[in-house]
C-alpha cells in the first residue's frame, strides 16, 4: 500500500531571550508567567522587535540542512484563535520564510526539506478537571509565549515511520552542534506528523513530544488506517493527538470548518534582508557537524562508520563523552562497542540521556580498565554496568568485596586442580571429544564463582592440557 | 487665576506659578468643559509635581488609544472599559520628562474607526462652535478640548487616514499629522499599523512645533520608528517662505467639496503667494483609488490587531462559559461597537483565503503607486495645498443618515496623504457662516520644516 | 472566476464565525447590505494596472531593524488587568 509521511518540527531555539522581547527564555524552575512582558502578552500598545540571534541560529540550522537561504525574508501574522496565543494571531513566516529547498541525509536517502520559517512559541495551557477534551477550563502559563521557534517542515518523502524518528535524532544532534538547542528542555523539539494511505486522506498528528513517540504514533496510525481501508471505511481528513500513556491517537474535535488564517505581513515588523557578508559571517563560525564528525571518528579512531553514526547521531552529548574517554583510554573500539551495546542500553531503559545521567568519563575509564585487567569478566560487566548506571558509583567501589581480586597465576592453579579432580573428562577431550572441554570450563567457573573471563579459561585450560 | 492664555508665554513663564493651584484650577475648567462639550473619557484627578523641562506644569491631553500609566485607556472602546495600562507610550514617557502633565484621556470613535467622532459608546464631543455638530474624528476629543480650553494646553492625538486633520479643520485649530516613523508608535493601541502617526492638536504652530520636538526622534522599541536625531521645530517658526513652491491638485477641489471651502483655500494660497511663495495646478490621479486601497490596508491589519481583545487577559470579563469559541465570540459581540464589527468582518474577509490577492496584496501594490505620485510631485513642489476637510462640521442629524460607504467617502481628501504617510497640517482657514475650515498642507517625508514654515507664515495676517 | 466584489448574509456569517462574533439574523442582513455598497466602490481598484509594481508594507522603506539577544526581567504583574486567574495563572475558557 502507497504511503505518504511528512512531518513538521518545532525546535526551540536557546537564544538567551525571546524572539519579540526581552525576556529570558530559561524557563526551569519558574513560577508561572513569570517571564512575561507586556509584549509578550500582546498588550494594547506593545511592539515586537526582532531578536538578531534567532536570525543567526535560523541561518546556521538552514546551511546545516542544505537550504536555500533568502536574501529578503518578511514576518507575518497568522490569524487563529486560541486561549494559548496572546495575540490571537501568531507571528510566523508565510510568503517568504528564512529558507527553502534543503535536505538531510538519512542512510543514504535523502529527505527534502521543504522549507525553515522563524516563529513565536504560543504559552502553555494546563487542562484542568481533565485532558484536553474532557477539562472544565484551563490555565495558562505564558512564559513560554514568545520562545523563538525554528520550524522546520520536510516533504512527504519518508517511507517508514522508524526512519523518522532516525531524521529526528540526527536533526536533534545538528541542532545541539550549532549550539543553538537545548535538548534536555521540556517540550523543546514538537513534531506534527503528517500520513496518508493509498485510498485515505491526509491526517495530522499534532504536538508529539518524543522521538518514540512519533514512532508510536505513526505506527499506530498505519494499523489504524489500514484498518479502515480494508474493512471498506473512509478515513476522513482530520487532526488527531497521540495520547503518550495509551499509546493510540484520538480524534480532536472536527472542525465546523476549516481555520482561515487571513495571513498579513506584520506591519509592526520591518523586512529582514540576509547580505552576502552576513552568510558569510554565519558560514565562518560554523561548526563541526554530525556528518563531518562521523567522518572523523572513523578516521581518528578507528570505529566503523555504524558505530560512529550511532555515537553521533543519537546525542552530541554522547560523542562528546566518547571522545573524552578515547583522550587516556586508548582502545576505542572497545570504548565505542561498550558505550552503543551497553551503556546506551541502559541509559535508554531509563529514558536519560549521557548528560542527565549519574555517568562520567573517569569512572567509565575505569570500569573498562576492570575488564582489562581481568579483574571483572565481561559477563559480570554486564551485570555491573546497570548497577553503575543506576546508582553513579564508580565500578571499584561497586565490586569491593564482591569480587576478590583474581590474579592469572590464582586462575592457574584453580585450573590444575580441575584438571586434576577431572582427569576423565581431560582424557576424553584428548580422544577428540570437543565438548569435554567445555565441561572442565564450567567446572572452573564454578570454582571462580564465575568471576573469571571464558575465553581466558579456555586459552589456559587449553596451554595446561596440551603441557 | 490662569492669566497666561498661550503655551508660548506659560513655558516662558512657568517657574512663577504654584503647580497645585494652577492644576486644580485646570481640572475644574476641564470639568465644566466636559459637561458642555464631552472632549474627555478620563480627566485625570492625581497629579505629581511635574519635571523641570521644556514644558513644565503644561497641561497636555492624551487620546484615549495612548497608553497613560495607572491611568485607564480604552481607544474608545467598551472592550477596554477599565484597562489600567502597565507602562507609558514612549511619546507619554517624553512629555513628562519635560514636565508636561496628563490632565486627561480625550475621547475618540472606537479605535479609530470614524470621521466624526460619532462611533463610540463614551462621550460624544460637541463641536464648541455649535454643540448640536461632530468636532470631526476620529481625535474629536483633541479638537474639542483644544478649541474649549482658555488655559494653555496642547492635545496629543492620532491619525490613521486622516483622524488629526479632520478634528482640527472642524474645531478651528492647528492639526499636525507627522511622516510615518517620526513619532514613536509604541503604547500606540494600534488601528491600522502601517499606517498610524501619533501627532499635535493645538492652538498654534509654535505650539505644534514645540510638541514635535519633544515627542519625535527615534525609539529602539518600535521596529518602525525612523532613525532621525531629535530636533527643535520651533526654530522654523517665521522663517522666510519665499521661493516656497506649492502644487494645488485638481482632484482636490472636485466634486464633493463645499464650493464656499473651495474659495476660503483658494484665498489662503494667494496669501501665501503674497507672502513670496509661488503656486502651480497639478493632477493627483491616483487619488481615487486612495479611497479602497485605504480601508482594505486598514480593515486588514485592524481585524487582526482587535483579535487579542478576548475577555482573558484584560478588558472586558465575562463568566467563563462554554468552550472558547463560545466565549471569545460572547465577550467580543458584546464589546465591540457597530462600526468596529464592520471593519473586523471586512478586514478578514480582505484576509481571506482566496480574496487576499485582489484585496490585499493588491492594495498594498496602489499604495505604492499613490506614494510614487506623492513623491515626484514633491521633485518639483515644496508643499501641496488643499482643503482638510470636503463638507463643514456637519450635524449630528446629518450624520445619522450617511450610510457607512458615503461616510467613509468623507475621508477622500485626507486618505492619500495619510496611506503615503507624508507629513501634513490643517491650518484654520477663517469661518464661513461661523462654522471653521481647515487649509491643509502637505510635504515630503520627513519635510515637517516646510509645514511650520508655511503655517506659522498664515499666522496673524487676519 | 470569483466575483471578489460579491457579499451576502451566508458568507458575512461564515467570516463573522471565523472573526469570532455573533451576529443577529438582522445584523447578517444589514452587514451584507452595507458591505455590498463599500465593495461596489471599492472594485474599481481592479481598474488599476499593478503588474511589476511592489507591495509597499510601509510609506517608508525600513528593514533590519533587530535587537541584541539581552534579556531583561520586567516588574509587573501580568494578572492586574484580569479576574480570570488562578495561582498564577491566567484562567481561560476550556477547548472543547
Ligand atoms: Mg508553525
Ligand atoms: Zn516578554
Amino acid at each position: 500500500m502507497k504511503m505518504m509521511m511528512g512531518i513538521e518540527v518545532h525546535c526551540q531555539l536557546s537564544s538567551k531571550s525571546k524572539l519579540f522581547c526581552s525576556c529570558s527564555t530559561d524557563t526551569k524552575d519558574k513560577n508561572p508567567n513569570e517571564n512575561t512582558c507586556p509584549i509578550c502578552l500582546g498588550f494594547p500598545g506593545s511592539k515586537p522587535k526582532v531578536n538578531k540571534a534567532v536570525i543567526d541560529y535560523g541561518i546556521m540550522v538552514a546551511k546545516a540542512l542544505n537550504c536555500k537561504v533568502a536574501e529578503k525574508m518578511y514576518f507575518s501574522r497568522k490569524s487563529y484563535f486560541y486561549p494559548d496565543m496572546s495575540k490571537n494571531f501568531q507571528i510566523t513566516q508565510y510568503e517568504i520564510p528564512l529558507a527553502v529547498n534543503g535536505f538531510l541525509e538519512i542512510d543514504g536517502e535523502k529527505i527534502r526539506i521543504k522549507r525553515i520559517h522563524i516563529e513565536e512559541d504560543p504559552a502553555k495551557l494546563v487542562h484542568k478537571g481533565g485532558d484536553i477534551t474532557t477539562a472544565s477550563y484551563v490555565l495558562i502559563d505564558y512564559n513560554r509565549a514568545g520562545m523563538p521557534l525554528l520550524e522546520i517542515v520536510t516533504e512527504p518523502d519518508f517511507t517508514t515511520p522508524k526512519q523518522v524518528r532516525l531524521f529526528l535524532e540526527k536533526l536533534s544532534s545538528i541542532l545541539e552542534h550549532l549550539g543553538v538547542y537545548e535538548a534536555e528542555r521540556e517540550a523543546s523539539l514538537r513534531v506534527d506528523a503528517n500520513i496518508s494511505l493509498e485510498g485515505g486522506e491526509r491526517i495530522e498528528i499534532k504536538n508529539i513530544t518524543g522521538f518514540a513517540d512519533v514512532e508510536k504514533a505513526l505506527n499506530y496510525e498505519i494499523v489504524r488506517q489500514r484498518g479502515l481501508l480494508r474493512m471498506n471505511m473512509k478515513v476522513e481528513r482530520e487532526t488527531r493527538h497521540f495520547d503518550a500513556d495509551r499509546r493510540v491517537t484520538k480524534s480532536l474535535r472536527k472542525k465546523e470548518y476549516e481555520e482561515d488564517y487571513g495571513y498579513i505581513f506584520d506591519p509592526d515588523l520591518a523586512e529582514v534582508e540576509i547580505s552576502k557578508e552576513w552568510l558569510n559571517r554565519i558560514a565562518a563560525k560554523m561548526p563541526e557537524l554530525p556528518d563531518q564528525r562521523v567522518q572523523r571518528f572513523v578516521k581518528q579512531y578507528g570505529i566503523d562508520e555504524y558505530q560512529a553514526k550511532v555515537i553521533v547521531y543519537t546525542d552530541k552529548n554522547l560523542a562528546d563523552f566518547f571522545e573524552k574517554c578515547c583522550e587516556r583510554y586508548k582502545n576505542a573500539e572497545k570504548a565505542a562497542k561498550w558505550i552503543i551495546t551497553y551503556l546506551l542500553k541502559s541509559l535508554n531503559w531509563h529514558s536519560i540521556s549521557i548528560k542527565q545521567s549519574k555517568v562520567n568519563v573517569d569512572s567509565f575509564i575505569e570500569f573498562l580498565e576492570l575488564m582489562d585487567s581481568n579483574t571483572i569478566t565481561e559477563r559480570y560487566a554486564k551485570e555491573l554496568i546497570k548497577e553503575y548506571v543506576d546508582t553513579g558509583i564508580s565500578p571499584k567501589e561497586l565490586i569491593k568485596g564482591k569480587v576478590k581480586s583474581l590474579s592469572e597465576k590464582d586462575l592457574k592453579d584453580i585450573i590444575l586442580k580441575v584438571l586434576e579432580e577431572n582427569q576423565k573428562a581431560v582424557q576424553e577431550y584428548l580422544q577428540g571429544k570437543e565438548k569435554s572441554i567445555e565441561f572442565l570450563i564450567g567446572q572452573v567457573l564454578v570454582k571462580t564463582k564465575k568471576q573469571a573471563d571464558p575465553k581466558i579459561i579456555r586459552k589456559i585450560l587449553l596451554s595446561c592440557i596440551e603441557k | 487665576m490662569i492669566e497666561i492664555k498661550t503655551v508660548k508665554e506659560f513655558v516662558e513663564n512657568a517657574d512663577s506659578i504654584d503647580f497645585d493651584d494652577f492644576i486644580s484650577s485646570v481640572i475644574e475648567k476641564c470639568e465644566k468643559i466636559q459637561s458642555k462639550y464631552q472632549p474627555f473619557i478620563t480627566i485625570n484627578k492625581n497629579h505629581a509635581k511635574p519635571k523641570k523641562g521644556l514644558i513644565h506644569a503644561l497641561p497636555v491631553s492624551v487620546k484615549d488609544c495612548i497608553c497613560t500609566k495607572d491611568l485607564q485607556s480604552t481607544a474608545g472602546s467598551k472592550i477596554l472599559e477599565g484597562y489600567i495600562p502597565p507602562f507609558d507610550a514612549t511619546c507619554v514617557t517624553k512629555i513628562k520628562q519635560q514636565g508636561g502633565v496628563i490632565i486627561g484621556k480625550t475621547t475618540q470613535d472606537e479605535f479609530g474607526f470614524g470621521t466624526f467622532n460619532v462611533n463610540s459608546k463614551y462621550a460624544i464631543p460637541k463641536n464648541p462652535f455649535d454643540v448640536e455638530r461632530s468636532c470631526g474624528g476620529s481625535s474629536g476629543g483633541a479638537g474639542c478640548i483644544t478649541a474649549a480650553a482658555d488655559f494653555p494646553h496642547i492635545a496629543i492625538a492620532e491619525s490613521t487616514g486622516g483622524s488629526i486633520t479632520a478634528p482640527a479643520a472642524f474645531t478651528g485649530t492647528y492639526g499636525l499629522t507627522p511622516t510615518y516613523g517620526r513619532v514613536s508608535r509604541y503604547g500606540l493601541i494600534d488601528y491600522a499599523n502601517s499606517m498610524d502617526k501619533i501627532g499635535v492638536i493645538a492652538k498654534s504652530t509654535y505650539d505644534i512645533a514645540l510638541m514635535l520636538s519633544i515627542i519625535s526622534g527615534y525609539d529602539p522599541l518600535d521596529s518602525t520608528s525612523a532613525d532621525l536625531a531629535e530636533q527643535d521645530f520651533t526654530k522654523f517658526i517665521g522663517k522666510d517662505i519665499k521661493g516656497m513652491k506649492i502644487a494645488v491638485p485638481k482632484e482636490y477641489f472636485g466634486e464633493g467639496v463645499d464650493k464656499k471651502i473651495a474659495d476660503l483655500i483658494w484665498e489662503k494660497i494667494k496669501q501665501l503667494e503674497s507672502l513670496g511663495a509661488s503656486y502651480e495646478e497639478i493632477s493627483l490621479p491616483m487619488t481615487k483609488y486612495a479611497i479602497p486601497a485605504y480601508y482594505i490596508i486598514a480593515v486588514s491589519e485592524a481585524s487582526t490587531n482587535l483579535a487579542k481583545f478576548c475577555g482573558l487577559r484584560y478588558g472586558l470579563h465575562k463568566q467563563l462559559s462554554g468552550n472558547f469559541d463560545e466565549y471569545f465570540a460572547s465577550v467580543r459581540s458584546q464589546g465591540f461597537g457597530e462600526e468596529t464589527k464592520r471593519r473586523i468582518i471586512l478586514g478578514t474577509y480582505a484576509r481571506m483565503a482566496g480574496f487576499r490577492d485582489a484585496y490585499y496584496l493588491k492594495a498594498l501594490k496602489i499604495r505604492t503607486l499613490i506614494i510614487q505620485e506623492f513623491k515626484k510631485t514633491f521633485k518639483s513642489f515644496d508643499i501641496i495645498a488643499a482643503p482638510s476637510m470636503p463638507v463643514l462640521p456637519l450635524k449630528f442629524s446629518e450624520i445619522e443618515n450617511l450610510k457607512p460607504i458615503e461616510n467613509y467617502m468623507m475621508d477622500i481628501l485626507t486618505i492619500a496623504p495619510n496611506m503615503a504617510g507624508i507629513p501634513m497640517i490643517s491650518v484654520p482657514a477663517g469661518l464661513i457662516n461661523g462654522l471653521p475650515a481647515g487649509l491643509h498642507l502637505m510635504a515630503d517625508h520627513f519635510n515637517e520644516a516646510a509645514l511650520i514654515k508655511a503655517s506659522s507664515s498664515l499666522e496673524g495676517l487676519e | 472566476m470569483k466575483d471578489y466584489w460579491k457579499i451576502d448574509e451566508k458568507l458575512v456569517e461564515h467570516i463573522a464565525a471565523v472573526a469570532r462574533l455573533h451576529l443577529t439574523e438582522e445584523e447578517k442582513k444589514k452587514y451584507a447590505s452595507q458591505l455590498e455598497d463599500i465593495l461596489q466602490v471599492f472594485k474599481q481598484i481592479d481598474d488599476v494596472n499593478t503588474e511589476n509594481v511592489n507591495p509597499s508594507f510601509h510609506p517608508i522603506e525600513i528593514k533590519n531593524r533587530l535587537r541584541d539577544d539581552e534579556e531583561k526581567k520586567t516588574e509587573w504583574d501580568p494578572l492586574a488587568n484580569t479576574k480570570h486567574k488562578e495561582e498564577g495563572y491566567f484562567k481561560g475558557p476550556k477547548i472543547v
